[in-house]
């Protein structure tokens, strides 16, 4: 690839970068596992070392798991651009009496986008010892939920979660089909937010499921004059006093909601009065 | 006792005479102030089928518990009285230094029935009433009144509250202005004119005690921070000009006398570029932390303050489009003394006329026609030419002109519709429909469940009823306490820190169940007062052309309101309020809430 895959531009920014910012819509927290000289832009992660570099994904696994603060983790590889959250979200559901959930697709699992509870991580830690570096001995020693095609299919029918990128060719496809399907909105400002920002309009590109939370995320990144005031500072949410609607019909909350192509959205004042 | 005075000053005009008279504290403890009070007072002192303009209706401004505590945007008072416009109750409310001066003099209302026989203004300073001569102030606007009568009398509190021609003249929409603020709707202005009265000035030193010093002072601290955080932002920053441009966008924005609910040319009028070009100073009542007042700068060099209804009445309800004209035609409101949302909304019915061929006086009447519309203000402050037609309000001048000109007659009892449009906001349409002063916005928020995604705005259903009952009575308490609405989302359970900050005061041992059934007894004596005074199912109604049109630009294109869904509508509201299905009160709902037989 003639870089490291965590750094190639992807939708704009490093890979690495569009990744954690996936995930921020789901998680609190995010933990980026690097080898031990790799280079890496700034990230809101918390950041760890591989203490013996290519043990494979049983070793990042492991690293991760012990670095996180949460009991369930979801785990992911640094070259999927397409992280689908209702996908990730489905997942993260069926743990509630298993160690680990993880998808089986073409034939195989998919280690790197599952969902781990972070007391397998002992059992990863043997392996590592015993060099059994394939996730799948792992899998038969815990309580192990396995997703099938069928399940996920509604969720992501194209399958572009497990969409990897190992050659030049594949990242050149993701590129374009990224860029095919994003999806182009416009935010309207009201009252403050207009004056803040010195604009009425703003044009934003989001990722193919993109949702309120990534406008407010864009949006507080082209205006930063906006954080604090009418974007809350962890730049997810409409601070209180200010509102959201959906062209100019529907008043959201939920700043997880998905939006469409050419949606318009308005942010303006929550109160009405006068 | 706490919070009040316990007692209420009344004036006899005719006979020049004056009473001191203690309150029951049971009154107040059921009605507390404010419009409440007021109320109260009002179905006590107006006879039975009272004409608004005859001597014994009574005009009386009430003073209320929070006032002169320190608590922020608590420095208000209400003017009740028979609107001379609706025929029904005229509650108003006004604020700032006046307000605290009523206090100041130790009542907590004061009754004005009679006339004098000449035109007369009321000092009152402490104990000392005096009725004097205000010959010379006939003609003057207030602001003129206020300064001539603080030169004559160079008492340095002192705090006045007028009328302007249009009162004089008993225009039926005129207010009483002070310090640049309006008791607005319903013409009590006319009713203080029909009384030959001009002005009243206040000077006093009594100062009210509460029951929980430290306690209050917390509570004050409290809302004083919280009123300056994001929950006020856009009325600390913009003003509620602000709401142009969003209701233009949403399809509520009243246009060319109710048409069309989105206008060409907001971008010119919204807020957003008010305050880019034209912002002066920002400015407020007394004792409030938010000020929300927005001067802007007229081109004739003064500054003028506007407000959303203002804007919405003076421009896109009658197509005009340039923001030195509204402020224009504000100031020659202010000047007479006009309420500018019924200027604005008789004037656009007379625009409509006039583009119909109906109203051969006023052929020059024209939506966007500027200099028409500033020719008119005074014409109808002076009851001169068209303006004698126009000064009687939508409701009469349509009766009177006929053609079947009351269908774009945009009003509710009587009363013209604020800016905003029933049609694409469902909760509000109810809420203007039932309201016991007229097409009111400040009676209830009903607005406020259309634009927080709790219901479809563009859709009714029966759980409205609840809403709006809810709504109205939670405003009842505010008006009454008094508390400003711009502070009401300061507070994260309004009845239960509401009824802390009342028993602080007053030192009584207030729930929050108590007061939300003073809300529920407030509004049920109001629409008493109205059942006494002659009201009939249909006076519960919207304007035809709101009922027949579908909107036909905008987001809402194609929205309109059948009879069938504001019936249904109705009928839930009487449901929700415990009133029978013709709307009249229970025997059992005024049993309960401990109010007089119908």
């Amino acid at each position: 690839m003639g870089q490291p895959k965590a750094l190639l531009p992807f939708a704009g920014e490093p890979l690495i970068v569009h990744l954690v910012r996936r995930l921020e819509q789901l998680f609190t927290d995010t933990v980026v596992v690097a080898a031990p000289e790799q280079e890496l832009p700034a990230l809101p992660s918390a950041i760890v070392r591989d203490d013996v570099a290519y043990q494979g994904p049983v070793g990042g696994i492991y690293y991760g798991l012990n670095a996180a603060r949460e009991e369930i983790c979801f785990v992911t590889s640094c070259d999927a651009p397409f992280l689908n959250p209702r996908l990730i979200a489905f997942l993260m559901a069926q743990i509630t009496d298993y160690d680990v959930v993880v998808p089986f697709t073409d034939e195989r699992y998919q280690p790197l986008h599952a969902v781990y509870r972070k007391s397998v991580a002992p059992l990863l830690k043997t392996q590592l010892e015993r060099n059994e570096l394939r996730p799948i001995f792992l899998y038969d020693k815990v309580r192990t939920r396995k997703i099938s095609e069928n399940e996920m299919l509604p969720l992501d029918p194209d399958g572009l979660s497990f969409l990897n990128m190992n050659s030049p060719e594949d990242y050149q496809a993701a590129q374009a089909r990224w860029s095919a399907a994003s999806i182009p909105v416009t935010v309207e400002l009201f009252g403050v937010a207009q004056l803040l920002a010195k604009t009425k309009e703003v044009a934003l590109t989001l990722a193919p499921d993109g949702t309120l939370a990534q406008v407010f995320q864009q949006l507080a990144e082209l205006h930063p004059v906006l954080l604090g005031r009418v974007i809350d500072a962890d730049g997810n949410h409409l601070v209180s006093g200010y509102a959201c609607n959906l062209n100019g019909l529907a008043f959201v909350k939920d700043f997880r909601t998905q939006v469409q192509p050419g949606d318009k959205i308005f942010i303006l004042s929550a109160d009405a009065g006068g | 006792m706490h919070g009040f005075h316990g007692q209420l000053l009344h004036i006899d005009l005719t006979s020049g005479k004056s009473s001191w008279r203690e309150i029951e504290e049971s009154r107040l403890r059921a009605y507390l102030g404010g419009i409440g009070l007021g109320t109260s007072l009002l179905y006590e002192y107006a006879p039975p089928g009272v004409d608004p303009f005859a001597p014994e209706n009574p005009l009386i401004f009430a003073s209320a518990p929070l006032v002169g505590t320190g608590l922020t945007t608590t420095a208000k008072f209400a003017v009740v009285t028979k609107s001379p416009l609706t025929g029904f109750i005229a509650d108003s409310l006004s604020s700032s230094h006046f307000a605290l001066e009523l206090k100041r003099i130790g009542v907590d209302a004061l009754v004005i029935t009679g006339k004098a026989a000449v035109p007369a203004y009321i000092l009152i300073n402490n104990d000392q009433v005096e009725i004097r001569n205000a010959e010379a102030l006939r003609g003057k606007s207030p602001n003129e009144t206020e300064s001539t009568i603080r030169a004559e009398l160079n008492l340095p509190a002192l705090r006045v509250a007028a009328i302007g021609q249009a009162g004089e003249n008993l225009v039926r929409f005129a207010t009483i202005s002070n310090e640049g603020r309006q008791a607005g709707r319903g013409g009590v202005g006319a009713v203080m004119g029909s009384k030959s009265l001009k002005a009243i000035a206040l000077c006093g030193a009594r100062e009210i005690s509460v029951a929980d010093p430290a306690a209050v002072d917390a509570i004050a601290n409290r809302l004083r921070r919280q009123s300056l955080g994001s929950l006020t932002d856009k009325y600390r920053s913009i003003g509620t000009v602000a709401n142009l441009a969003v209701f233009n966008r949403l399809g509520t924005l009243p246009t060319q006398n109710f048409q069309q609910s989105t206008f060409d040319d907001a971008e010119a009028l919204s807020g957003e570029s008010l305050t880019v070009n034209n912002f002066s100073r920002r400015h407020g009542c007394a004792a409030c932390t938010i000020q929300c007042e927005r001067l802007f700068k007229a081109l004739n060099g003064e500054e003028q303050r506007l407000e959303y209804e203002t804007l919405f009445a003076l421009g896109p309800l009658c197509g005009i489009n340039d923001p030195q004209v509204v402020l224009q035609a504000a100031q020659l409101c202010d000047l007479y003394g006009l309420d500018t949302i019924s200027t604005g909304g008789t004037l656009s019915w007379a625009m409509e006329c006039s583009e119909k061929g109906l109203l051969p006086e006023a052929t020059e009447l024209r939506f966007g026609a500027a200099d028409a519309l500033l020719a008119a203000i005074p014409l109808i402050a002076q009851r001169i030419g068209v303006g004698a037609r126009l000064a009687e309000g939508s409701r009469r001048a349509a009766l009177a002109l006929g053609y079947g000109s009351d269908y774009w007659a945009m009003h509710v009892k009587g009363l013209e519709l604020p800016g905003y449009e029933p049609r694409s906001l469902k909760t509000m349409a109810l809420g203007l429909a039932v309201s016991p002063r007229g097409a009111c916005h400040n009676r209830s928020g009903a607005y406020e469940a259309d634009f927080s995604g709790e219901v479809d705005r563009l859709k009714s259903d029966s759980g409205r009823g609840a809403i709006v009952a809810a709504s109205e009575d939670f405003a009842a308490v505010l008006d009454s306490m008094i508390v400003c609405k711009f502070l009401r989302k300061c507070f994260n359970d309004f009845y239960l820190e509401g009824a802390e900050l009342v028993s602080k005061v007053t030192g009584w041992d207030c729930s929050s169940d108590e007061l939300k059934r003073i809300g529920e007894r407030i509004h049920n004596l109001k629409k008493l007062f109205n059942q006494r005074e002659g009201w009939r199912a249909q006076d519960d109604w919207l304007p035809e052309r709101l009922l027949q049109e579908t909107l036909p630009t905008g987001v809402a294109q194609g929205v309109g309101l059948s009879p069938d869904e504001l019936r249904g509508m109705i009928a839930s509201y009487y449901q929700a309020r415990g009133w029978d299905e013709n709307g009249l009160i229970s025997a059992k709902k005024l049993e309960e809430l401990g109010l007089p037989d119908a």
